[in-house]
């Protein structure tokens, strides 16, 4: 733990600025998306909007919270933090374990808390820190990347094979990637791994594609099959994406207007949740789906700042760790909306419905507020 | 470790932030984000620009299921009386929502399937649960087609019981339990109360909304409504609100046929047909037959039949409609078929160069189904579609042509020497011994061909072709009803010559149909006005309300008023002469004065033999009110030119019921014979409660034979019925005596008939209850001189047949 000096600190506004206007602009879309099924479901066409916005609320209070602390504390009980998380992972299979939707996903302590979440924070505190003191060798040496492999590879595998998380999966190890990226002074060999990995899910998709693989193998599979051709699978793996389409494509340029969308009228599933950014192309068109690609632009942008100007290296790979979280999901979730990507159930960070996920996003953007307030002007 | 740059030291045990190549990766990696959303962004742009019309459209049709088409009801056909001839029934058809029934990971698939099991028992579940399994997203499905309310009330009750059961449930909830995604669409079925009733004036439905013949055809776009559409959308606050653009309902037609008088002419042709079929040759009692009812004075028809008539319910299935003339042997009826658009007019080519060959209305052999071709033949409309060579019956149009163009005064007399020879041919008389010498009168009441040659040489090839086409011979009527042929390839033109204008006086070498016959009659012994004949008298909206009012049109004026006065007295000598002097005697019916013209045709080819044998008739004789014309195809005798009496026969039955019905009072004394003979009729209706019992439901020609055999015997045997009939006669010569000597302008002597008189007034005495009459329709006169009459002509009844003409 290092002294703080009491030098003039500073605030991050527009880190902070554009998270509020995220926060806000997510409650006024979950609010237009979900009212209706939860008025159908619940009799209340806001119950939805106030779950999020106490979830919201207590995020908030959170990332005051996390941001006043010196974020140094967090970097002695890494280890701790990240085996608590995988052990949460785990107690998906016990019986606090909560099936929503179909997927095991969840944790039941009082509040449903998703364990994916948490298992993302893990991996970027643990990751700041192993990689601000062994740095060098973690990324140069043989060992030190298979042991890094083995640190994302651990919750990415828990994430996947217990909660059968595919996204989270490969958020967690996004992160991982893009931070033992920035520390190791080689660049050749990951953009070697890059191009395999993109090579092995091009063959995967020519394979699926010929009809090579056999249908039946897997529903994942049938996904890609749905993303590549999402009229034919219309009333099956392909329904989530084509509605998704059809939201944009009625969208238009300036959108129906807010709150007029009526594909959230239970035509798109999920509409609060992982495709609620298809709900913002009904409503306010291509224009306003760029506008919030743009406020997450420059909410990125100023985590790489705070990142380059960091007081110290745990403080930048902090910031970059959570950069990479956010650009990766928001970037993910996008191309899942617009069926770039085959379909994985993602969330859009700050805006789709989910408590725990909000939560720990606060969290880590409290981290960054703090590691930005030792920024010395 | 190294560089730091915009940074002031401030790092102790930790290295201090990135260095320069971490922070030109994490530059990178921005970069790499931005790239990323620039793509997201062309690509969402992609999307719109590609597809955006595309998915605009899909997410339309999605809310379009919250939409529903509320179907209109056709307008009703009624009758002039008001009583409906068509109407459409709301009915209802069963649709299973597959996407509905398996939501909720299927729990509402046994409920609703064993609920549909106990209210529609005609519906097969197994098929419904195959299809739902095989189509789970279907929102569409109709499994039970036209079920009425009383059907769907058990199941709607159900469904409603669901929702009632449990009360700890919101009501939506509540529905998903029981009974899930079934639903009844609305729908209206077209009924025609009658039948076979008018059937080939009404026309059928089909496909819904699409009137196929006659006035479901020619009114289709009347009868049809616009269709309106329910809307389901969200408010604010997102409460599933309707609006509903109710659907238009059609107009309905007021048609000016009358279902009673209809009913008494449909029954004499089936009785007709019944009686006389197998009777010389295997087969039915006639090619074909049909009859007109209609007023003279205004072009309104009352009634209008052909054989054989078909359900209108189903107009498809000819089970029941005697097919024998249509079928080759050895077909079933059985076989699926597609509806003809219209009755198509065949014609043959104009074959008639010289009169020699005629033409006829045969159907064209076409390599088709033969059963579609049946059932092509049964549907149209025999009077309006057909065409044929009319016969006798156009010899007052040629006497009216040459009397009204000057060409003739009517008091000229005609040598008939059994044959006139024309460009070589000798063109017989029917009675070839010669009439000998005939007025003008005379010729008409006996129907000599060769008289009538004369006065058509007299009048000229331009003068006849001209009041031909002023008589719209050759032009359609106009009827408003759909499949009216003009015939006009089947008429003459300037190209005629001397022996078509011989042959054409009398009505042959040039084709008709019933309604140009009809129409042109009617203006004929009206005062001259054709009035375009018309089945539709009133347009009304949904509401009762009239939107159109259809009143008599006069076309023209075809002849002078005093022409057409001399017409009714030559016609009238038709029928109200001796029996030896005239063709037409027999379809008087007993009681009434009538004038009329029968025809005996010769069909193409003329060596077959063949004769369509007609008579058109009016009663009263002196200020018509009610016009018949009945044609008979090819009847089934043995000497078929002998057998106009079946025309006539025709006629006088169908008139002795309908004139009472239209309030047309007897005027003429009823000899014993007509009294017994009107007796045993009057049972018959009562028995078959058919006459003024009748309803909407009767199906005509059923009653048809059984009681009727006593008379037709009698009336069948011509030679044997000659002598009985013969003595009744002159009773009635003695007693009627009415003429009006005004009208005989030529001073010709025509027959007199005795009717009594009040000597107080000097009005004629009804002679049945011996009232004084009305002297409108009745002027007192003084008998005229006597009669000049030979009586060596043709049999009595018997009309002379026309058109032997050796070549």
């Amino acid at each position: 733990m290092k002294q703080e000096k009491k030098t003039r600190h500073y605030t991050d506004f527009s880190l902070l600025f554009a998270v509020i206007f995220l926060l806000l602009f997510g409650l006024i879309m979950v609010y237009s998306a979900s009212s209706y099924e939860s008025s159908l479901k619940f009799n209340d066409s806001a119950f939805y909007l106030k779950n999020q916005a106490r979830a919201t609320a207590l995020g908030f209070v959170v990332m005051i919270v996390v941001s006043r602390i010196n974020y140094h504390i967090w970097k002695a009980p890494a280890l701790f933090i990240y085996l608590s998380s995988l052990i949460l992972v785990f107690l998906v299979l016990t019986p606090l374990g909560v099936t929503k939707n179909g997927a095991r996903r969840w944790l039941d302590i009082g509040i449903s808390v998703q364990p994916a979440e948490a298992a993302k924070v893990g991996v970027i505190l643990l990751f700041a820190a192993y990689l601000c003191k062994y740095g060098q060798k973690l990324t140069s040496t043989g060992t030190g990347l298979l042991i890094c492999l083995i640190a994302a590879g651990v919750p990415a595998g828990m994430v996947l094979f217990i909660t059968s998380n595919l996204s989270s999966a490969i958020i967690i190890f996004g992160i991982a990637a893009v931070m033992i990226f920035v520390c190791s002074p080689r660049t050749l060999p990951f953009l070697f791994i890059a191009a395999l990995i993109v090579g092995a899910a091009a063959l995967v998709v020519y394979l699926v594609m010929h009809g090579i693989i056999p249908e039946e193998m897997s529903y994942r599979m049938a996904r890609i099959r749905a993303w590549l051709q999402p009229e034919a699978y219309a009333s099956g793996t392909g329904y989530q994406t084509l509605q998704s389409l059809y939201s944009i494509g009625a969208g238009g340029i300036f959108g129906k207007g807010l709150g007029q969308s009526t594909q959230k009228l239970g035509f798109v599933p999920e509409a609060q949740n992982d495709m609620i950014f298809s709900i913002i192309c009904e409503e306010l068109g291509l224009f306003g789906a760029v506008a919030v690609m743009f406020m997450f632009v420059i909410l990125i942008w100023r985590f790489v700042v705070i990142a380059n100007n960091a007081p110290d290296r745990y403080g930048a790979f902090l910031a970059t760790g959570v950069m990479a979280h956010i650009a990766i999901q928001v970037i993910l979730n996008i191309a899942v909306v617009t069926n770039t990507i085959p379909n994985t159930g993602i969330t859009l960070p700050f805006i789709s419905y989910g408590g725990t996920s909000v939560l720990f996003l606060l969290f880590e953007i409290g981290l960054v507020l703090s590691v930005s307030r030792s920024i010395e002007v | 470790m190294s560089l730091k740059n915009k940074r002031k030291t401030n790092r102790e045990s930790d290295p201090a932030g990135f260095d320069g190549k971490m922070q030109r990766k994490l530059v990178v990696l921005f970069l790499l984000v931005l790239l990323a959303f620039v793509a997201l962004s062309y690509r969402l742009f992609l999307i719109n620009r590609d597809k955006g019309a595309d998915y605009k459209r899909q997410v339309m049709r999605q809310q379009a299921a919250s939409s529903r088409v509320l179907p209109f009801k056709r307008g009703d056909i009624l009758d002039r009386k008001g009583s409906k001839l068509a109407y459409s029934e709301k009915v209802y058809n069963l649709v299973i929502d597959a996407k509905m029934v398996l939501s909720e990971e299927g729990k509402h698939i046994e409920p609703t399937m064993t609920a549909i099991k106990r209210c529609f028992p005609e519906v097969d579940t197994g098929e419904i649960r195959e299809y739902i399994n095989k189509n789970p997203a279907s929102r569409y499905k109709v499994f039970a087609k036209h079920l009425d309310f009383n059907e769907i009330e058990p199941f709607k009750e159900l469904q409603k019981e669901g929702m009632e059961t449990d009360s700890s449930v919101s009501k939506d909830e509540a529905e998903r339990e029981m009974l899930n995604g079934v639903w009844f669409e609305e729908d209206y079925e077209r009924k025609y109360p009658g039948n076979s009733l008018a059937c080939d004036v009404i026309g059928f439905v089909q496909g819904g909304n699409t009137g196929f013949f006659g006035l479901e055809e020619y009114y289709n776009d009347v009868l049809n409504g616009t269709d309106g559409r329910e809307y389901g959308f969200m408010n604010e606050d997102y409460v599933m609100e309707e609006s509903i653009k109710p659907a238009v309902d059609g107009y309905t037609i007021v048609s000016t046929i009358d279902s009673n008088i209809q009913s008494i002419v449909e029954k004499h042709i089936a009785k007709f047909m019944t009686t006389h079929k197998d009777e010389y040759r295997m087969g039915a009692a006639a090619e074909n037959i049909g009859v007109i009812v209609m007023n003279p004075n205004n072009g309104e028809i009352y009634a209008m039949a052909g054989y054989p008539s078909f359900d209108l319910n189903d107009p498809m299935n000819m089970e029941g409609v005697d097919l024998t003339q249509f079928i080759p042997e050895g077909l079933s009826s059985n076989e699926i078929f597609d509806i003809k658009e219209e009755g198509e007019e065949e014609e043959l080519p104009d074959e008639s160069e010289n009169g020699e060959a005629s033409v006829s209305s045969d159907e064209v052999k076409k390599p088709e189904d033969p059963l579609t071709a049946a059932r092509n033949k049964i549907w149209r409309n025999f009077c309006i579609s057909d065409s044929y060579e009319p016969g006798s019956v156009m010899k007052p149009f040629t006497v009216a042509g040459a009397l009204d163009s000057g060409k003739i005064t009517g008091n000229e007399s005609y040598q008939c020497n059994g044959y006139l020879e024309v460009g070589g041919f000798q063109i017989h008389c029917h009675n070839r011994l010669g009439d000998g010498l005939l007025t003008v009168q005379q010729s008409i009441a006996k129907s000599c061909n060769v008289a009538l040659m004369d006065i058509a040489f007299a009048t000229g090839k331009e003068q006849w072709l001209r009041y031909n086409r002023t008589f719209n011979f050759g032009y359609k009527t106009n009827i408003d009803l759909s499949g009216e042929t003009n015939a006009s390839d089947l008429t003459f033109d300037e190209s005629m010559g001397l022996t078509d204008l011989a042959v054409a006086s009398f009505g042959q070498g040039f084709n008709v149909t019933m309604i140009q016959l009809a129409a042109g009659f009617s203006a004929l012994i009206n005062g001259g006005y054709y009035y375009q004949p018309r089945v539709v008298s009133e347009i009304r909206n949904a509401e009762g309300a009239v939107v159109e009012e259809k009143s008599p049109r006069i076309f023209k004026q075809v002849i002078s008023e005093s022409v057409s006065a001399k017409m009714r007295d030559y016609l009238r000598t038709v029928v109200m002469s001796d029996p030896h002097e005239c063709t037409g005697w027999s379809a008087r019916p007993a009681g009434y004065t009538e004038g009329g013209k029968t025809g005996t045709a010769e069909k193409a080819p003329r060596t077959k033999n063949d004769y369509l044998i007609s008579f058109i008739g009016y009663v009263p004789a002196e200020d018509p009110e009610v016009l018949c014309y009945v044609v008979i195809d090819t009847p089934n005798t043995e000497i078929q030119s002998e057998s106009t009496r079946l025309a006539t026969r025709l006629n006088r039955d169908i008139m002795t019921e309908v004139l009472p019905y239209l309030n047309i009072f007897p005027t003429e004394p009823i000899s014993e014979e007509e009294a017994e003979e009107l007796r045993e009729k009057q049972d018959e209706f009562y028995e078959n409660s058919s006459f003024f019992g009748l309803s909407e439901n009767m199906i005509p020609g059923e009653e048809a034979s059984e009681n009727e055999e006593g008379e037709n015997t009698g009336e069948d045997g011509e030679n044997v019925i000659v002598i009985p009939e013969e003595g009744a006669v002159p009773e009635n010569g003695e007693e009627e005596a009415e003429t009006e000597p005004e009208r005989d302008s030529a001073g010709n002597p025509i027959v007199d008939n005795v009717i009594q008189y009040d000597p107080a007034t000097g009005y004629p005495l009804d002679p049945a209850t011996g009232e004084v009459l009305d002297p409108y329709t009745l002027q007192p006169i003084n008998p005229a001189g006597g009669n000049e009459y030979r009586p060596e002509d043709e049999a009595p009844g018997d009309d002379g047949g026309d058109g032997e003409h050796d070549a």
